[in-house]
C-alpha cells in the first residue's frame, strides 16, 4: 500500500517538509557515528565493532552529568551551559574511553592478522554492552530534557529546539573534524599516518600518538551524538549502541570507507530513506529499504560514493 | 550355591533404593516459567513470587494431603520461544505436575505444545493471544484476560467514552501487539469507526518521526498503539508529542507499567490504557496483599494472577487426592471461588474470563477512568 498524503498540494507539501526534517535529523546523528567507523578504518583498517558501544557510553554519561547538575541546580539557572559543560565532559571522557580500549584491546595485536584485531573488537563490543548492562541496569533512562522543549512551528510543520540544536551541532562538528583534518599539521600528520605508517615514523611522527588521537576524535563525536539522541528520544538503553551502530557503519560504507566526507553524506542519505520509505510506504520495512540502497550503491560502486581504490584509503 | 547367594545378595542390594525412594519425604513439584533476567525480568520475577505467596498460604492450611512439602522449581525464559521449550524439558524431567507460566505469549505457545505431550497441566497468568487456549490443548489453563476480549473493549471505550470516529493504529510485529492491532481493526469496523490507517514499527526501533508523522497528517481522532513493551511505548509517546500530534492516544496493558510514565513524564499524561480489571476492595485481594507484600515486597502487574492461578493448581490437586492429570483437571473445572484478582470459574476451553477497563494517565498515575458496565467514573 503506497502512502497517499492528504490530497490538498500544500498539506502533502508540508507532509514532505516535515518528513525532510526528521530525515535530516536521524541522518545527522547516523553521520556522527559514522565517522568513528570511518576515521578509524582509514589509520589502521579495522572495523571497530565497539564504536556503538562509545555511543552508548556518551548517553549514559550525558544523562548522569545532567541529572547532577540538575542535582545542583545549575539547570535550572543556566539549563545551555549545563548542557554545554555536559557535551564537553562526556565527549573528554568516551575520547579517553576509546583511547583505553584501543591501547588495552587493539594495540597488542597490531602486528597480527585483521581477524584477531577484529574479533578483539567485537568481544570488547560484547564487555562494553554488558558493563553498562551491569552499572546501569536493563530498564530505560529517563532524559532530563523538558528544559530544552518548545520548538517553531509554521502551520502543520514543527521543528523541535532539539531537532536544530541536532542538525546545528552537527555541521558544526562535521566543519571543525574537516577543518582539523585538512587544515592543521596533526591533521596533516593522520593523513600522511593512514598512507603509510612507516614513512610518517621516519619524519618523526610517532604513529601511535596518531591513532590514539584518531580514537579518541571518532568516540567524542560518538558521545556527542550519544547525547543528542538520549535528549531527542528521551531516554537511553544499554543496548541503544546496536542498531545505530550498525546503520552508521552501513552509512560508512555507503560513503565510501575511510573517507571523511563519503560518511557524512552516507550518513544523512541512510537517514532520509529511512524516513521517505517510512513516511511514503510503510514503517516495517524502514531497515530493509536503508540496506537495499546500500546494496544497490555497493553493487555499481563497490568502493562506496566517494570511495577511491580500496588499497589506498585516505583519512 | 554360593555364587546363587552372592546373585541373590546383590539382587537385595538393588532393590534397596527402590525401598528408600518410598521412605523418603514426598515433595509435590510445581514449576514456574517467565522472564527471569533480560527487559522482562520485573515481570517474570513478580509472577514467581505470586506462585511462591500462594505455596505459602497452602502450607498454612495444612499442605497437601499425601505430600510432605510443595516445592517450586521457577524457569527462566527470557521470552524466547526455544529458551521456553528448553525449560519445558527441563520442568519435564523434573516431574512436576503443574506449571504456572509463561509470561510472553511467544513463548507460552510453544512450551505449553512441549508440555502437552506429557499432559502437565499449564496455567498462564499473563499471556494474552487468543491462541494460548484456542488450540484444543486439554491441559492449558489461563489467568489473565485474552487479546479478543480486550480489542472490542478498547473499541467500545473509544467510541463511547471518547466519542471516536476515525482511528490509525500501530503495532511492533510480535504476537501479541499485531494479534490485538487486528482486533483491534476489526472490531472497529464492527462498530462503525473508520480505520484510516495501519502501520507497523520495528522492535527496538528508536525513531518514530515517520509513522508518526503519517499518524497526524491522517489526523485520527485516536491512534491506537499496540506495543509489546512499554519503553517503546514511552519513546513514542515523547516523540507523539513534541511532533503536535492532535489524537488521544489509547493503548494497552503493556503500557500499564510504572516505567511507562516514569520515562514519558508529561507525554504520559492523557493517555489511556485498557487493563484486566482487580478489585482491590475485596477481602480476597486485601488478604493477598497483605501477605504479598510482607514478603515480596510490591505487587507488579502479574503476581496477583500468577498467585491465583498457582493457588487453584494446588486447590485442584488437594481436591483430587491425585497428581494424575485427568482428575486434576476435573476439579479444576469444578473451581467457583473469589479469587485475589477476580471471581475465578474455568471455561471449558481453559479460559478464566476478563473484564478490561481504561484507565487514565493524570498528574502521573494510572487512575480508573472507564468501566463496560458503568461508563465513566467519577
Amino acid at each position: 500500500m503506497l502512502y497517499q498524503a492528504n490530497p490538498q498540494a500544500e498539506e502533502a507539501m508540508e507532509y514532505f517538509i516535515q518528513q525532510l526534517i526528521n530525515g535530516l535529523t536521524l541522518g545527522g546523528l547516523y553521520a556522527l557515528i559514522a565517522l568513528g567507523y570511518t576515521m578509524v578504518y582509514g589509520v589502521i583498517q579495522l572495523i571497530n565493532f565497539a564504536h556503538g558501544e562509545f555511543f552508548a557510553a556518551g548517553g549514559y554519561v550525558g544523562v548522569i552529568l545532567l541529572n547532577f547538575f540538575a542535582g545542583r541546580g545549575l539547570m535550572d539557572t543556566h539549563p545551555w551551559l549545563g548542557l554545554f559543560g555536559a557535551f564537553a565532559l562526556t565527549m573528554a571522557y568516551c575520547a579517553f574511553l576509546a583511547m583505553a580500549v584501543e591501547k588495552v584491546a587493539y594495540k597488542p595485536l597490531r602486528h597480527q592478522s585483521r581477524l584477531a584485531v577484529l574479533l578483539s573488537a567485537l568481544g570488547m563490543s560484547i564487555f562494553l554492552q554488558n558493563a553498562l548492562m551491569l552499572t546501569q541496569g536493563v530498564f530505560d533512562k529517563p532524559y532530563p530534557g523538558e528544559k530544552f522543549s518548545g520548538g517553531l512551528v509554521f502551520g502543520d510543520i514543527r521543528i523541535s529546539v532539539l531537532q536544530m540544536m541536532i542538525v546545528g551541532l552537527t555541521i558544526l562538528l562535521l566543519v571543525g573534524l574537516n577543518l582539523l583534518v585538512f587544515k592543521t599539521r596533526i591533521g596533516m600528520a593522520m593523513r600522511a599516518t593512514a598512507q603509510d605508517k612507516v614513512m610518517t615514523s621516519l619524519v618523526a611522527i610517532s604513529s601511535n600518538r596518531i591513532i590514539s588521537l584518531t580514537f579518541a576524535i571518532g568516540a567524542g563525536l560518538a558521545a556527542a551524538a550519544g547525547i543528542m539522541f538520549g535528549l531527542y528520544y528521551g531516554s537511553v538503553r544499554y543496548d541503544m549502541g546496536f542498531v545505530p551502530g550498525i546503520k552508521a557503519f552501513a552509512a560508512a560504507v555507503l560513503g565510501g570507507i575511510g573517507n571523511i566526507t563519503g560518511a557524512m553524506l552516507g550518513g544523512l542519505i541512510i537517514g532520509m530513506v529511512e524516513i521517505f520509505g517510512a513516511g511514503y510506504i510503510s514503517g516495517q520495512y524502514k531497515d530493509v529499504f536503508a540496506f537495499i540502497i546500500l546494496i544497490a550503491v555497493l553493487y555499481f560502486k563497490p568502493t562506496g560514493i566517494m570511495g577511491e581504490n580500496v588499497d589506498d584509503t585516505r583519512v | 550355591m554360593r555364587k546363587k547367594l552372592f546373585v541373590a545378595l546383590i539382587m537385595a542390594l538393588m532393590v534397596i533404593p527402590f525401598l528408600m525412594g518410598t521412605a523418603t519425604a514426598k515433595t509435590l513439584k510445581i514449576g514456574s516459567m517467565g522472564p527471569l533476567t533480560g527487559p522482562y525480568a520485573a515481570d517474570g520475577n513478580d509472577i514467581k513470587n505470586g506462585v511462591l505467596c500462594a505455596i505459602d498460604v497452602i502450607n498454612d492450611q495444612g499442605g497437601v494431603p499425601g505430600f510432605d512439602k510443595i516445592e517450586l522449581f521457577p524457569q527462566d525464559t527470557a521470552c524466547d520461544p526455544r529458551q521456553a521449550v528448553a525449560a519445558a524439558n527441563k520442568l519435564i524431567n523434573l516431574e512436576v505436575v503443574g506449571v504456572i507460566g509463561a509470561y510472553c505469549s511467544s513463548a507460552t505457545i510453544p512450551a505449553s505444545e512441549t508440555l502437552a505431550e506429557e499432559d502437565i497441566i499449564m496455567i498462564t497468568p499473563a499471556s494474552t493471544n487468543e491462541k494460548v487456549t484456542d488450540r484444543g490443548l486439554p491441559y492449558m489453563f489461563r489467568m489473565c484476560g485474552r487479546d479478543d476480549d480486550q480489542a472490542p473493549a478498547a473499541v467500545k471505550f473509544m467510541k463511547e467514552a471518547l466519542g471516536a470516529k476515525t482511528i490509525f493504529i500501530v503495532d511492533d510485529k510480535t504476537t501479541y501487539s499485531q494479534g490485538l492491532a487486528d482486533g483491534v481493526d476489526k472490531a472497529a469496523r464492527e462498530m462503525g469507526i473508520t480505520v484510516l490507517g495501519r502501520d507497523h514499527v520495528n522492535q527496538g526501533d528508536k525513531d518514530f518521526s515517520a509513522v508518526l508523522t503519517m499518524a497526524k497528517d491522517k489526523n485520527a481522532d485516536v491512534l491506537y498503539m499496540s506495543l509489546q513493551n512499554h519503553a517503546t511505548g514511552s519513546l513514542m509517546a515523547i516523540q507523539a508529542k513534541r511532533l503536535g500530534l492532535k489524537s488521544t492516544i489509547v493503548s494497552e496493558d503493556a503500557m500499564f507499567h510504572p516505567n511507562f510514565i516514569s520515562v514519558a513524564k508529561d507525554a504520559a499524561e492523557g493517555i489511556y490504557v485498557t487493563y484486566g480489571y482487580t478489585d482491590k476492595t475485596t477481602d480476597a485481594y486485601k488478604t493477598f496483599e497483605k501477605r504479598f507484600t510482607a514478603k515480596y515486597g510490591k505487587i507488579g502487574a502479574y503476581g496477583t494472577y500468577a498467585y491465583d492461578a498457582a493457588y487453584s493448581l494446588l486447590t485442584a490437586i488437594k481436591n483430587a487426592g491425585s497428581t494424575e492429570p485427568a482428575k486434576v483437571k476435573a476439579e479444576m473445572m469444578k473451581l467457583d471461588y473469589d479469587g485475589a484478582s477476580k471471581h475465578i470459574k474455568f471455561k471449558p476451553n481453559g479460559d478464566s474470563g476478563s473484564s478490561y477497563v481504561a484507565f487514565k494517565i493524570d498528574g502521573g498515575e494510572y487512575k480508573l477512568y472507564w468501566t463496560p458496565e458503568n461508563g465513566i467514573v467519577k
